[in-house]
């Protein structure tokens, strides 16, 4: 129990620092003589941590709460991008206004590949969206009105500052719309779904409905990563927008996290981002940096299934017999 | 007018003819037995009531409307709840929350929030005798109790027909007893009953009439005990030689 306090305590600095600690880069801080807490690379760091939390969380809704795991988000993280994209460089208008198209053009998709792919259930379902992700990506790679091959660049807008806010802002309200939705009708009709869809449809849940409707608000708040992320790195093309990697990751890190709860994808999001970023500067020693970061998430799916959130959660201990016990109530 | 008509209805299933034109009544209050050797057509025809398959001919009506070819769940909110032979219980709640699902989307009229739905579970789980357990996960209950929790979780949805299917399967006889007991009570609550069974105790101890499938057709229709003294059903079970020597 004073485990459990100690990591809410930790956390909770954690998140104050976080959250306070940028405006320490602003000028009137500067003057007043404050300590910088912060540089360029750690506004890049948060702001990416921001970002998967965004993306692990929205996955979470339709993979972990309603048991459809999609492999295609990454999908919803480019047509954000590229509403950006379209919105302020094409268009002309301001990058407030794709902040609200985004999410609408990627929820409207995803009603439109929603409907008939939700039929699918298990490996079918993630194969048929892992298609559509990689699909959409080549689809818009071939465009010509958005850069095709080129990409497409939109005007810098130099604020570290407000970029961070804006991905921590959705951030949040990926993890406030979880904690939402698990307290509703609505969530308990999505984990029905998850546990036993034919027993939820006869007593009297509209599975269609809320599979579609949990699928559009994952991939809504997908969306409004992709834009910000769009104006954040001021270049979009088919590689950073519809990245495979970051499709894997925001799995990934949901999975590792803890799926079906509200601050399981958030754990996975930073503990692996964290570990990416470390690894990534390694030089030759990368490689062996990857294939200890593979080893590290086949340890835990097979170990701790139910996510760090749920290891560390007060309800277990450090032990041999929770290892066990989660093998042996996950393996078929 | 009745509460359920099936009226010709078939299904088939590739080549095999699951159901081949069934047709039966259901009265408001009636206590309705389907029996029928294993592969008759029993659960098909459970399944085309509840709207988990789509009948290829015939009709299903429920007092004035037809229901054939609805979506399950608009079938489940017109008032028709129903069970499941092998239990499909939602591994991950408890058996309180397991029970609040059915009160929570299966009402026809009001919605409930989660806080009303579980207090329903509650007056629920006492009437199948789980009021005891109802903070056990489900993985932990036994089978018998694995079985009153489908039908609590039907009954919470306040069904005014409740289809059971093999609700007593796999019980021993004191279990029966107690699942008689329950059927009994959930039929004086005003809930009309079709209930899909093999224990033959149960046809004779609770139902009014019983229909009796076989190859998908209705063989014989009418009060439990007369059904089963009738030559055919005896032949459809245990084979024709049997029922000659039997009527020797």
């Amino acid at each position: 129990m004073s485990v459990r306090r100690a990591a809410y305590a930790v956390a909770g600095l954690a998140l104050a620092f976080v959250v306070l600690a940028p405006l320490t880069s602003i000028d009137a801080a500067q003057q007043a003589g404050l300590p910088l807490l912060t540089d360029k690379l750690w506004f890049r760091i948060a702001t990416t941590v921001a970002m998967f939390v965004v993306m692990a969380s929205a996955w979470n809704i339709i993979g972990g709460l309603t048991g459809y795991a999609s492999f295609g988000n990454v999908a919803f993280f480019g047509l954000g991008a590229y509403t950006a994209g379209v919105v302020v460089t094409n268009l002309g208008l301001p990058f407030a206004l794709a902040l609200v198209l985004a999410p609408l053009v990627a929820a409207a998709f995803a009603v439109i590949v929603g409907i008939p792919l939700l039929r699918l259930r298990g490996h079918y379902f993630a194969v048929a969206t892992l298609g559509v992700g990689v699909a959409v990506g080549e689809v818009v790679n071939n465009i010509e009105p958005l850069g095709a091959a080129t990409g497409l660049f939109l005007p810098i807008v130099r604020s570290d500052l407000l970029f961070f806010y804006l991905m921590l802002g959705a951030a949040l309200l990926a993890v406030l719309t979880t904690w939402v939705i698990l307290r509703t009708r609505f969530g308990y009709g999505l984990l029905a779904i998850r546990e036993n869809e034919e027993a939820a449809a006869v007593i009297g849940v509209n599975t269609t409905f809320y599979k579609v409707a949990a699928f559009c608000i994952a991939a809504a708040l997908t969306g409004i990563a992709g834009a910000i992320f769009a104006q954040w790195n001021s270049f979009i093309n088919q590689d950073n927008a519809f990245a495979i990697s970051d499709n894997v990751q925001m799995i990934l890190m949901a999975v590792i996290g803890g799926t079906g709860t509200v601050l399981g994808p958030v754990a996975g999001a930073i503990s692996l981002e964290l570990i990416i970023q470390t690894l990534a500067g390694g030089g030759s020693g990368s490689v062996f940096s990857q294939i200890g970061l593979g080893v590290l998430l086949a340890v835990c799916v097979i170990f701790i299934p139910r996510g760090v959130i749920d290891f560390f959660g007060g309800r277990s201990k450090l032990s041999l017999r929770y290892f066990r016990q989660t093998l042996r109530e996950t393996s078929a | 007018m009745s509460l359920l008509a099936v009226r010709e209805v078939s299904k088939r299933f590739g080549g095999v003819k699951a159901l081949a034109g069934v047709s039966f009544e259901v009265e408001q209050g009636d206590v309705m037995g389907v029996i029928g050797p294993n592969g008759a057509g029993k659960t098909t025809l459970l399944n085309c009531i509840s709207g988990l398959y789509r009948p290829d001919t015939g009709d299903i009506r429920w007092e004035t409307t037809s229901i054939r070819g609805l979506a399950p769940y608009r079938i489940a909110r017109l008032g028709i709840g129903r069970t499941f032979q092998i239990v499909r219980p939602f591994p991950s709640m408890t058996v309180r929350e397991n029970t609040a699902m059915g009160a929570l989307f299966g009402r026809p009229g009001a919605r409930l929030q989660p806080g009303a739905a579980l207090s329903e579970a509650d007056t629920v789980l006492d009437v199948v005798g789980l009021g005891e357990k109802r903070y056990y996960p489900v993985l932990r209950l036994t089978v018998p109790d694995r079985k009153r929790l489908e039908v609590a979780r039907a009954l919470a949805m306040r069904p005014r027909l409740l289809l059971l299917d093999e609700v007593m399967a796999g019980l021993n006889q004191v279990e029966i007893e107690q699942a008689l007991e329950m059927v009994r009570r959930v039929r004086d609550s005003g809930v009309t009953i079709v209930l899909i069974e093999h224990v033959m105790k149960v046809i004779v101890g609770v139902c009014k009439r019983a229909l009796v499938l076989n190859f998908g057709r209705t063989l014989v229709e009418g009060p439990p005990a007369e059904v089963l003294k009738d030559r055919r059903v005896i032949e459809a079970y245990l084979g024709q030689r049997y029922a000659r020597d039997q009527e020797r």
